[in-house]
């Protein structure tokens, strides 16, 4: 958004807005109809920032809340896995865990 | 609580909540000072090592996976703690600061739900698996909900696939630690070892 100068004197408002990936500049005009689109861009301009702010507070929000499930998860999971491999199992395929068949199996290496 | 340990199939019902996850007889775990807690981090994450080494086929690192999970018996008891910090800042965000009935409430349903998922006489490594199901379950509500409160508002395409994104990944972990419940009680008594105060190990 902006207000050009003309040649032959006075103000011009134009916009700027992309149109399937091009940006194409918008002559509003000048005088009293250029002040309220300005306006108008203004207000819309701020209500897009207040948005954007409010949403990244909650994206802030749902992140920390989802990294404190997060790291009891990874921990609880590590201490499961820990007991599966000290009392002699194995994961087979990244699936199903099975008892080491393996020579000299027992849970008090 | 001094009871001398016991097989499984032997020991009295004992109600879930009757004592934390884990908890041993002493140690007081809002009294962890922040040393403890970095040296609890440490041990975890030691221990996330070593199961990814022996994951990978390696043997050496299981007598120090033993090790450690002999030698932390309150392993279990501070990991609840972080679990219950989680919990009590969910019910803190999705419930209004000043409906005092309506978190007792959630708080109470929480536990019933964690009571009877760990079932009768839980070991313990059955009562953290079953914390972190009813956590994950309760990510999930917070999750749904905020996508269904902005619905009500404009939203974005981008911002829509973010908050299915953080839904989809929050049932990922659902099923994850309930696949996990499952399989270590599908192995049986053989991994009822080693976590909490209990040394229970039956292994054939």
């Amino acid at each position: 958004m902006a207000w050009e100068k003309r040649e032959r004197g006075g103000l011009y408002y134009t916009r700027s807005r992309k149109v399937d990936a091009r940006v194409v500049r918008e002559y509003v005009g000048g005088g009293i109809r250029g002040e309220i689109a300005a306006r108008m861009d203004a207000k819309e301009q701020q209500q897009r920032e207040e948005e954007a702010a409010a949403w990244r507070e909650e994206r802030e929000r749902l992140e920390e809340l989802a990294g404190l499930v997060d790291e009891f998860c990874e921990a609880v999971e590590t201490v499961a896995r820990a007991t599966l491999l000290a009392a002699g199992f194995r994961q087979h395929n990244r699936g199903e865990w099975r008892r080491r068949r393996d020579r000299g199996t027992n849970t008090k290496e | 609580m001094t009871e001398e340990p016991t097989p499984k199939s032997k020991l009295a019902v004992r109600r879930y909540e009757d004592r934390p996850v884990g908890c041993p007889p002493g140690p007081d775990a809002a009294a962890m000072t922040k040393e403890e807690k970095e040296a609890h981090r440490d041990t975890v994450g030691r221990l996330e090592e070593l199961v990814e080494k022996a994951g990978k086929g390696d043997r050496k690192p299981l007598p120090e996976i033993r090790k450690i999970l002999k030698e932390s018996p309150d392993l279990a008891w501070q990991l609840m703690d972080v679990g219950r910090v989680a919990e009590w800042r969910y019910t803190e965000i999705m419930l209004k600061e000043e409906d005092f009935g309506l978190k007792e409430v959630l708080r109470c349903q929480l536990a019933a739900m964690r009571e009877e998922i760990a079932g009768d006489n839980p070991s313990p490594l059955e009562r953290l698996l079953a914390d972190r199901i009813v956590l994950t379950w309760l990510q999930i509500q917070l999750f749904e909900d905020a996508y269904a409160s902005s619905l009500s508002k404009s939203m974005t395409i981008a911002q829509g696939n973010y908050n299915q994104k953080m839904i989809d990944q929050a049932y990922k972990r659902h099923l994850s630690a309930i696949r996990m419940l499952a399989q270590i009680r599908k192995l049986g008594p053989a991994v009822q070892i080693n976590i909490g105060e209990r040394q229970i190990n039956t292994a054939s």
